[in-house]
């Protein structure tokens, strides 16, 4: 419990940095080094991807889908 | 001058006297204020009345249809019969557990995995504070919460004891040999799939995320998803406790 806690912990404080930094990761080096040492590897990969569903989830809220464009309009 | 182009007096049609009004009727014919027919005020009544009726009416049957939905499902649920046969399996205790030590319980169920990085957390987290609301209601027979791994090769007796004490102190956690595990799994139609392992050895396994509710007599009632809120989860409980009936 408190290691999943510690890893939630390190890994809302770099998504927080992120969020500040509009998600320039250079800007957040230190906490990323915190929350990959502080959960195991498969989470830190699972978290990211997590991280990138959930950003491209907001930007179909906020932008609105817009398909590729097509060749032909149809 | 005009009056001579006028035709002459004799030729036109006898003037009538306008006739008298013809006596106010009723719709039954009869003149209402002479009979003692309804006076306005009692039609409104009875138009008020009416309404009353007919609103009263239109939401009886819309909660009738809900019934007839909610015993539909219930019947689809029971007709696919999930989690038929046993399993015998190890609690983290280390005492073995069948299926039919369950039986007379009502279970809610969720397969899952100790090294799960958040839906397992956060789903048994749900299951447990459902199972919190419940047992706050006087009058309602206790729910046993229960996990079941889907990752035995890792969740031995131990490690799924240190998992299940974060959550509840009812909460009983299972494991066995995969054998074992991968029947009760099949038993309930869950999809389990070990993802590669990275160079530490670790994995993810990759599993429905489903919360099962189980009656008395052991049978699948009903199912709680990702979206499903404690809150709900126990509302929806607490009826299938109410329109609960033993297979004969």
């Amino acid at each position: 419990m408190e290691e999943r806690k510690a890893c939630w912990g390190a890994r809302d404080e770099f998504w927080q940095c992120l969020d500040r930094h509009a998600d320039d990761a250079s800007k957040c080096e230190k906490l990323r080094l915190s929350f990959e040492s502080r959960c195991p590897q498969q989470w830190v990969k699972h978290f990211d991807k997590r991280r990138d569903f959930l950003k491209y989830k907001k930007k179909l809220e906020t932008e609105g889908y817009h398909p590729p464009e097509a060749d032909g309009k149809s | 001058m005009f009056r001579a182009l006028l035709p002459a007096r004799c030729l036109l049609p006898p003037r009538r006297p306008p006739a008298t009004a013809p006596p106010r009727r009723g719709l039954r014919g009869r003149d209402p204020t002479r009979d003692g027919g309804l006076p306005l005020g009692r039609r409104v009544a009875a138009v008020a009345a009416a309404g009353a009726a007919a609103g009263a009416g239109w939401l009886y049957l819309r909660q009738e249809k809900e019934r007839r939905r909610r015993a539909r499902r219930r019947e689809e649920l029971r007709a696919l019969a999930l989690g038929q046969g046993d399993f015998a399996l190890l609690d983290q205790e280390g005492r073995p557990r069948r299926k039919a030590d369950f039986l007379g319980r009502w279970v809610l169920l969720y397969f899952g995995f100790t090294h799960c990085p958040d839906v397992c957390p956060e789903e048994l987290e749900k299951l447990c504070r459902a199972v919190a609301l419940l047992e706050r209601e006087p009058g309602l027979p206790p729910v046993q919460p229960l996990f079941i791994t889907v990752d035995p090769e890792r969740d031995d007796v131990a490690a799924v004891g240190r998992y299940v004490r974060d959550f509840h102190p009812r909460l009983l956690g299972l494991t066995g040999s995969p054998e074992e595990v991968r029947a009760a799994g099949r038993a309930y139609r869950v999809y389990a799939s070990a993802g590669p392992k990275d160079e530490d050895g670790d994995y993810v396994v990759d599993h429905t995320v489903l919360i099962y509710l189980l009656g008395p007599d052991g049978l699948f009632l009903d199912y709680y998803g990702r979206s499903k809120t404690d809150a709900q989860i126990a509302q929806s409980v607490r009826r299938h406790m109410e329109t609960y009936e033993p297979v004969q």
